[in-house]
């Protein structure tokens, strides 16, 4: 799945995230910390994870849990799997 | 395979009043969990719920699919001899579609949408008859005790 541009999944991911953490999408710049900034905690996290996985039909293991701290390892590791489907 | 009570209480650190699985249908590990709750209509809630006209709680039905969850989660999460854990509802979005009424067996789907070590997110279905009366997900966490 090559097809998606970069700049559509971040505001796909975005507006996915923002749903999840409820914040708005301005906030959710590419740096800001989902947990110092953004209020995160474990259990959203999960549920991004899981959103994601739903989303565009990936299997992400349980490892990469710990990448969600901003939307640019999210839009890296989503991309990262994207190329494994 | 089929659980009785005395499995279910193996499983689930909730007791009666708060119990809210009688009986498991369907065990498939890691898959599905079926299980029945029989609402007798002496349960002391309907005694508010309402006077002279008895629904059952949808704060029950979500704690009757989060006790269902627990079982699933039971057959996928680690378990390490000796220890004990607490299971905690981190979220819930349920619609209710349809009252329920006392003398009911309410029946309950819990199927994984995501579970790790120490956290899941599960669909859940309830069911009279084959009618679904409530349907969504919930989210929940596990900690040793």
């Amino acid at each position: 799945m090559a097809a998606i541009k970069t700049e559509n999944l971040e505001k796909e991911l975005r507006s996915l995230i923002a749903e999840i953490i409820e914040v708005e999408e301005e906030k959710i710049t590419l740096d800001a910390s989902f947990v110092e900034d953004l209020g995160m905690d474990s259990m959203m996290a999960l549920e991004i994870l899981a959103a994601i996985e739903k989303k565009y039909k990936l299997r992400i293991p349980e490892e990469h849990l710990t990448k969600i701290t901003n939307l640019k390892q999210v839009v890296n590791t989503t991309k990262e799997f994207f190329g494994k489907k | 395979m089929k659980l009785n009570i005395e499995d279910i209480k193996q499983i689930l650190p909730q007791r009666e009043p708060f119990l809210f699985i009688d009986e498991v249908l369907e065990f498939e590990e890691g898959k599905k969990v079926v299980a029945i709750k029989n609402i007798t209509g002496k349960e002391d809630f309907f005694k508010g719920h309402f006077p002279g006209n008895p629904i059952m709680p949808g704060v029950l039905i979500i704690e009757a699919m989060a006790q269902a969850a627990i079982i699933l989660a039971s057959t996928i999460l680690p378990k390490e001899e000796g220890k004990k854990y607490i299971y905690y509802l981190a979220k819930s979005n349920i619609r209710f579609l349809k009252p329920v009424f006392p003398k009911a067996k309410l029946k309950l789907v819990v199927e994984p949408l995501k579970i790790i070590s120490g956290a899941g997110i599960v669909k859940t279905e309830a069911y009279i008859e084959d009618e679904i009366v409530a349907r969504g997900e919930i989210s929940f966490g596990r900690k040793e005790e």
